[in-house]
């Protein structure tokens, strides 16, 4: 075991560090690293922290990122209680839909906001012919911040559920008999049990705000809404030349946010061996009843996904039908195919598909095995580095999109041995799994916080090898938190792109490369289709994986 | 064996055949499909030029294109980066970004080619024999046909500011063009406004006024005034808006009267490529009559004088002659790369605009 632990952390650190060490670097240049002409300096620093622009877009992000958070993690929590706990109708069948915000592109849930309810929208027009006013403004900071908001939820429910799925019952069954109501049972016992989900999901979901992207380029574009993902995009072009020290600076800082955020983390949790609640006995379990407050709790979470699911896909789904859209045209006299045909005569289509599937699949379990090798030997492990791993793996998701991108070219680039993987599916695969270890790893290491350290005692006593006790105790406990952890995995890897931009190539391309690369020349037809066809295949997909799933484990 | 003999005429009589499209030397053609391999950066959507990609693959099958789409950033940061790392790079450039593809140029990226197709080009659209524009893009004002009336359309930029100045009432978060500060392409032309335009700096107040809407994506914009959020679009790529014209026909495009400004896709045929002579193939095929039909058949206007029709540059000469002002290939774009004249027109764009 020992010189696997080794081996694990050492490889881990390599991975994260190198595309990290680049970025810092280059932030202390006056030019690319690459060229001769490059000196040390701190003129970028300089320059960012003068420039108005970035006070501004600083601290719309932290709003937007607090406002997420604020969001995102009470309603998730809840609906994670509902669906797991409760009696609440339907609650097998709607959880694909819960998770279709984590797989669409920003930029198409964005444009299918402005399609539905932006200014021109038809559910705007619709409401001024009834209401003769629509009381919304899509384009405002505010509504920036409730989207993504609401679009987060299922992120905090993947992994507040994956936990509450592990823990015994009998504790909330004994509230139940004393006569508690639901509301009291998942505020004074589910929840707190799960707390560890609670934090880490939190915590991450307030970090990804600092590196969105689609969201605010789209909707904070008309009226010039700055965030710090848009801003460093109009620093790339602010000086005509790419100045790769000024984006550099902003990763860093962006990073810099990462180490209170862990640290305070670390306090909320405390000593982790609270929150044991899987102990050698039985998980016999029953639904809880929600009583009254059943139909009230299902009109909610329909609701919710009317607005998070329903208006933007609707808005995708008519765009893709349509020739014309907005104020004076009659939906009737411009429906058409056109656009599904027309995007089977792009080229590269079936492979882009097929290579989603596959990075989204196979890289998504290779991942998970990754981040559950190092979940498993920082478990139970006091030494620093397995603390210094904490802190390291949320550092890669510091890099927004635009600078990961480039980090990873130049290491396949500039690192002669890993160079020939340069232009291969392998080397977008390790791009994805730096960039999102925190969110795959969190998952699994909140499930083995529950696990109590008795059990793997008793098999070690019993003769058992380190290794076995990981293969025949630990890992088929977390069972959930691993199927969580890739479901996550594969949705998020399905819709990422940015951060293999330069990797992608011929033989590599991607749907949400796809999808964004058609944005860019102006064929939204295009894009409205392909997002349409994307959302049926993918969801299709998560809806026979979460059949199978549930069917292995319960 | 008369069957055989039949068999290898017809054989031999194909070969000897010219095949569509064929256009570079015959030395270089060879030694071209003696590299294999021909590999193109593009900032031109491969779905855009599906039919000259495909014709390209007819009339060199020894020669298979491996063509990448990015944005004109991507483009730029890739090239510069593989070139550096000393890791081989793409064999052609070919990018609406004029100032940085002139820049590579400048900065001695670039192999000096003399292409036999360059006699059919303008002047002022080679560079050196190291860039070359391949496209005539003219640069217009495009609005929604069903919302705006026709005496309310500008068919000049003095008409435009009159307009505008006007009536800020009914322009009010109307009026749509790229953002100079985020958009690369969009600096380049309103700098080129700006020397053109004796009014221009009246017209950006007037801008301001309205409270102009900035984009950083062309396709944003056309999706945005097609569907009547806003009405009118400065500065839009006549080739862009064609292509969206032909599916949508709520768009009507008007190439201003006074001077409309064309922009060309500039190529580039870098030192550091794997396969130079493939390169040239792809240049030259590019640049010869049967590619640049195709060019004009994807609507992005041919620029050799002896291809006819729609989207050409010949039509567009027939229509407006002197009014063109296409924007040359050479130094003078550099100026909008200088760090310091680029934040002294931002600066003054913004206090123009009213957003500092």
């Amino acid at each position: 075991m020992r010189p696997f632990r080794a081996l694990v952390v050492l490889a881990t650190a390599v991975a994260i560090v190198s595309p990290l060490a680049l970025i810092l670097y280059q932030s202390f240049l006056d030019a690319p690293f690459f060229q001769p002409s490059a000196h040390l300096s701190l003129e970028a620093f300089q320059f960012v922290f003068t420039d108005s622009d970035f006070h501004q877009s600083f601290a719309r992000t932290l709003v937007l990122a607090a406002g997420m958070a604020a969001i995102a993690v009470p309603f998730g929590s809840a609906l994670a209680f509902l669906v797991v706990r409760t009696d609440l109708p339907g609650r097998h069948s709607l959880e694909p839909l819960l998770l279709i915000p984590i797989f669409l592109s920003p930029v198409v849930l964005a444009f299918g906001y402005v399609v539905a309810v932006g200014p021109v929208g038809f559910f705007t027009v619709l409401s001024k012919e009834l209401f003769g006013g629509a009381p919304w403004n899509l384009y405002t900071l505010g509504s920036i911040t409730v989207i993504a908001g609401l679009t987060h939820i299922p992120h905090v429910y993947l992994y507040v559920s994956a936990t509450l799925r592990s823990v015994a019952s009998d504790l909330e069954e004994a509230a139940s008999i004393a006569g508690a109501g639901p509301l009291r049972i998942a505020t004074s016992v589910s929840l707190p049990m799960v707390w560890p989900a609670i934090v880490s999901s939190g915590v991450l979901v307030f970090f990804l705000g600092f590196e969105m992207f689609g969201l605010p380029l789209i909707l904070g574009d008309p009226e010039g809404i700055l965030v710090l993902s848009t801003y460093l995009y109009k620093l790339t072009n602010r000086l005509g030349v790419p100045s790769y020290q000024l984006m550099a600076v902003v990763a860093v800082v962006i990073m810099a946010i990462a180490f209170p955020l862990v640290f305070l983390q670390r306090r909320l949790l405390g000593v982790a061996a609270r929150f044991v609640s899987m102990r050698g006995k039985g998980m016999a379990r029953r639904p809880l009843p929600l009583g009254g407050f059943r139909w009230v709790a299902f009109a909610l979470v329909v609701l919710w996904l009317i607005v998070t699911v329903g208006v933007p896909l609707s808005g995708a789904l008519l765009r893709s039908l349509v020739t014309s859209w907005g104020e004076g045209v009659r939906l009737t006299e411009v429906l058409t195919l056109e656009h599904f045909k027309d995007l089977f005569d792009y080229p590269n289509l079936v492979r882009g598909i097929v290579n989603t599937l596959v990075i989204g699949v196979v890289g998504g379990a290779l991942s998970v095995a990754c981040y559950a090798a190092v979940a498993l030997v920082s478990h139970r492990s006091q030494s620093v580095w397995t603390k210094a791993i904490d802190y390291l793996v949320m550092l890669p998701r510091g890099m927004p999109g635009l600078v990961a991108g480039l980090a990873f070219l130049w290491l396949f680039l500039f690192f002669k041995p890993i160079a020939p993987l340069r232009s291969t599916l392998f080397s977008v695969w390790i791009a994805y799994t730096v960039v999102w270890f925190a969110y795959g790893m969190r998952l699994i290491s909140s499930a083995l916080i529950q696990v109590g350290p008795e059990l793997e005692e008793a098999a070690l006593v019993a003769g058992a090898s380190q290794a076995q006790v990981a293969r025949n105790i630990t890992l088929p406990l977390i069972r959930f938190g691993l199927l969580g952890s890739f479901l996550l995995v594969f949705m998020i890897f399905v819709r990422e792109y940015s951060t293999a931009v330069y990797l992608l190539g011929p033989g590599s391309e991607v749907i949400g490369s796809l999808i964004v690369s058609l944005w860019a020349t102006g064929a939204v037809d295009a894009v409205a289709a392909l997002s349409v066809i994307d959302v049926v295949l993918v969801g299709a997909g998560l809806a026979i994986a979460l059949r199978l799933g549930v069917r292995l484990h319960e | 064996m008369t069957r055989c003999a039949l068999v290898a005429a017809v054989v031999v009589t194909l070969a000897a055949l010219p095949r569509p499209g064929r256009a570079a030397d015959a030395s270089v053609v060879s030694a071209a499909e003696k590299e294999g391999k021909l590999v193109v950066y593009s900032t031109t959507d491969s779905a855009i030029v599906s039919a000259l990609i495909k014709d390209f693959g007819a009339a060199y099958p020894k020669i298979p294109l491996e063509y990448n789409d990015m944005n004109s950033t991507e483009l730029y940061n890739r090239f510069i980066s593989e070139a550096a790392a000393g890791a081989g790079s793409a064999d052609l450039l070919w990018s609406s970004a004029m100032d940085l593809q002139v820049k590579l140029a400048s900065d001695g990226y670039a192999q000096e080619y003399k292409s036999p197709e360059s006699s059919h080009l303008p002047s002022w659209a080679v560079w050196k024999d190291q860039a070359f524009g391949t496209t005539y893009e003219p640069i217009a004002f495009v609005y929604n046909k069903r919302l705006v009336k026709a005496e309310e359309v500008p068919k000049t930029h003095a008409e435009l500011g009159k307009q505008l100045k006007e009536h800020p009432d009914r322009w009010k978060g109307k009026v749509t063009a790229y953002d100079p500060e985020r958009s690369g392409i969009g600096f380049l032309l309103i700098t080129q406004d700006s020397k053109l335009d004796p009014a221009f700096w009246e017209t950006a107040k007037t801008f301001g006024t309205v409270s102009v809407k900035l984009y950083t994506s062309i396709g944003a914009m056309l999706e945005r005034i097609t569907s009547g959020e806003h009405l009118l679009g400065f500065d839009i790529f006549g080739s862009y808006a064609t292509a969206r014209q032909r599916k949508d026909p709520s768009l009507a495009i008007i190439y201003p009267k006074d001077y409309t400004l064309v922009m060309s896709r500039v190529a580039v045929l870098p030192k550091a490529a794997k396969h130079p002579n493939a390169g040239k193939v792809f240049l030259d095929y590019l640049l010869s009559k049967r590619g640049q039909e195709l060019v004009a058949k994807a609507a992005l206007f041919s620029i050799r004088d002896d291809v006819q029709g729609e989207t050409t540059s010949a039509s567009l000469q027939k229509e407006l002659g002197q009014v063109l002002k296409p924007i040359p290939v050479g130094p003078d774009i550099l100026d909008s790369l200088n760090q310091k004249k680029r934040l002294d027109f931002l600066k003054k764009w913004q206090q123009a605009i009213g957003t500092k």
